[in-house]
């Protein structure tokens, strides 16, 4: 009896441990294992390459520092969570492990974006004989997280590989701009939801601020920004409190500057891309009201990338604090308008009140001109 | 027809062809620029033409006006007439009193205008000054901000050295406002001579009118 509770126990408690861990820790495979011979960048396969019959050398090395700063190590991801049919090592072989590994399938993990990515353009290009996997445009052990990437990055890294908008963009004014400000699939993929980040700029060394730096700084902690910047607590940095915000880095002899891009959130919509579905109407985004700018947050990021994002008001965005961004129409600057209509309405007053007087005073001049 | 053969000896040749062909490019210039412009700023209200449509055109109209002042700024440097602008800085204040009097009182009663519209004189005393500022000033600080505009990207470094966008935008934007005012009294003003249609058939014909 007793041999069969202790029994019990043991196994009991070997299917919890088990449950609770991750499947690498199950299987016993940790990645020092496996970089133990993928860390060597000498370390290669020879295949033939089924089309041209022709004999290649795949290299088989990891970056094990690139693979540390990637979203999926930061994620917990280990390597045996992708090459699932790696369920041990056996060291008294050359090779541990089979020979052929199957194909990671990403969409074990990312189903959604793999149901985005059935309708899109992408997917489309398999009729013409073109294959477009995940990681043509992710990279596959490097994938970096995107959530604090610039557009330069974001665009650099994913659509840019293949794609030259120089060549296809002659019809946007100021494509440039665009191609600076706005990431590509902000137009692309027209149901992504989209955000302004706003970053801090330092003007005087040149370099985005990092919310390190700038929390440094205020001397505050990152739980404790939003509540010493939101002081009425509408979880909103309003126009009023971020005057305040401005005030107390200057205080602090910071002069930054607020550098504001449109971006994409991290969502499985990015990834459908339909042909002709690209928005092309500006007036979407160029227009006061436009939904474009609902989502407007200044971003800390951390030095492994991650961000904390703190909404704010979007009316920041028509305000001189963002002087590095401004969208014709879109993020126009309201006070301007009315001093304009000041301007206007001071020239047709002075015009029309002279012509008035003109017509009262028009019989005085006749008579003088008949005498 | 030169001013020699002027018929009339009360004609006087003042707007050279140049000076013509440059004032009414610049006038039609204006106009498009002005539409498209109100276009492009409240493109959510105004629904003349498509976003694109309007900067593409605003676009091209800018670099006619630009290209078209250069003809202006040649024609008045090397005909030397640059100096119909340049102020008589001992006299220029008691003109321009006895100018702002003529307009804002003198007319009404029907007293005649101090200043003569001559070829050598062409311009009032307000007229110089205005348009001196107009012409060396302003009309080139809404050229440079164009360009900074039409470009972004290219012309980034002198943005940020003059604030940003959103800083050559407001100087463009309230120069936007000042010319469309502006065109307003200069319309106005234009109707003032012995016919209220006097001074723009000059503008076309070049002779003044003398009564």
């Amino acid at each position: 009896m007793n041999i069969l509770t202790g029994f019990n126990l043991r196994y009991g408690l070997a299917i919890l441990v088990l449950c609770s861990l991750s499947p690498s820790w199950a299987w016993g495979v940790e990645n020092a294992e496996c970089l133990e011979c993928h860390s060597d960048e000498s370390l290669t396969k020879e295949s033939t390459d089924n089309i041209l019959n022709t004999e290649i050398t795949e290299s088989l090395y990891v970056d094990e520092e690139s693979f540390n700063h990637s979203i999926h190590n930061d994620n917990g991801i280990a390597c045996v969570d992708c090459h699932a049919d790696i369920e041990e090592l056996n060291w008294d072989e050359e090779l541990p492990h089979a020979a052929t590994l199957e194909s990671v399938c990403c969409c074990s993990c990312h189903e959604e974006s793999a149901e985005e990515f059935k309708d899109s353009v992408h997917m489309e290009i398999r009729k013409k004989g073109v294959t477009m996997t995940c990681y043509a445009c992710h990279g596959y052990h490097d994938v970096k997280p995107m959530e604090a990437a610039l557009v330069s990055e974001r665009a650099n890294s994913v659509c840019l590989k293949c794609h030259n908008p120089a060549h296809t963009h002659d019809w946007l004014p100021a494509a440039d701009s665009h191609f600076a400000f706005v990431e590509c699939v902000v137009c692309h993929a027209p149901e992504v939801p989209r955000t302004i980040n706003l970053r801090f700029y330092d003007l005087v060394t040149n370099q985005f601020l990092s919310g390190d730096q700038l929390l440094d700084t205020l001397g505050i902690e990152y739980d404790a920004f939003m509540t010493t910047v939101d002081t009425n607590g509408n979880q909103q940095i309003d126009t009023d409190e971020f005057d305040d915000l401005i005030l107390m880095l200057k205080q602090k002899d910071v002069h930054a500057a607020l550098r504001a891009e449109l971006v994409a959130e991290i969502n499985p919509l990015a990834h459908n891309i339909r042909s002709g579905s690209a928005q092309k109407d500006c007036g979407n985004c160029h227009a006061a009201d436009s939904p474009y700018f609902n989502t407007v947050s200044i971003l800390l990021t951390n030095a492994d990338g991650s961000i904390e994002r703190c909404t704010i008001d979007r009316s920041v965005l028509q305000s001189y604090y963002v002087n590095h961004f401004y969208l014709l129409g879109g993020t126009r600057v309201k006070l301007l308008d009315k001093i304009g209509l000041l301007i206007l309405a001071g020239g047709a007053c002075g015009a029309g009140l002279h012509l008035l007087g003109r017509i009262l005073t028009s019989p005085i001049r006749r008579k003088k001109s008949k005498k | 027809m030169h001013p020699q053969h002027a018929l009339n000896q009360q004609m006087d040749y003042v707007h050279p062809a140049p000076v013509r062909v440059w004032h009414w490019i610049n006038a039609s210039g204006f106009l498009f620029l002005i539409l498209t412009g109100f276009q492009i700023r409240y493109a959510e209200s105004i629904n003349l033409m498509t976003l694109s449509h309007a900067i593409n055109l605003h676009n091209y109209v800018g670099f006619v006006v630009i290209a078209n002042y250069f003809l202006w700024l040649s024609y008045y440097l090397g005909s030397g007439k640059i100096k119909l602008y340049i102020p008589d800085l001992r006299r220029v204040v008691g003109l321009a009193i006895r100018q702002a009097r003529y307009y804002g009182f003198d007319f009404f009663l029907g007293r005649p205008n101090p200043h003569t519209m001559t070829a050598e004189n062409k311009f009032n005393a307000l007229q110089q000054q205005a348009y001196l500022v107009i012409m060396l000033v302003l009309l080139p600080a809404q050229m440079i901000s164009g360009l900074f505009l039409w470009k972004v990207k290219g012309y980034e470094e002198y943005i940020n050295l003059l604030g940003g966008i959103k800083v050559i935008d407001t100087i463009h934007v309230l120069l936007f406002f000042f010319f469309t005012s502006f065109l307003f009294i200069h319309c106005y003003l234009a109707t003032l001579g012995h016919t209220p249609l006097a001074h723009f058939k000059a503008m076309f014909t070049g002779y003044e009118n003398h009564h």
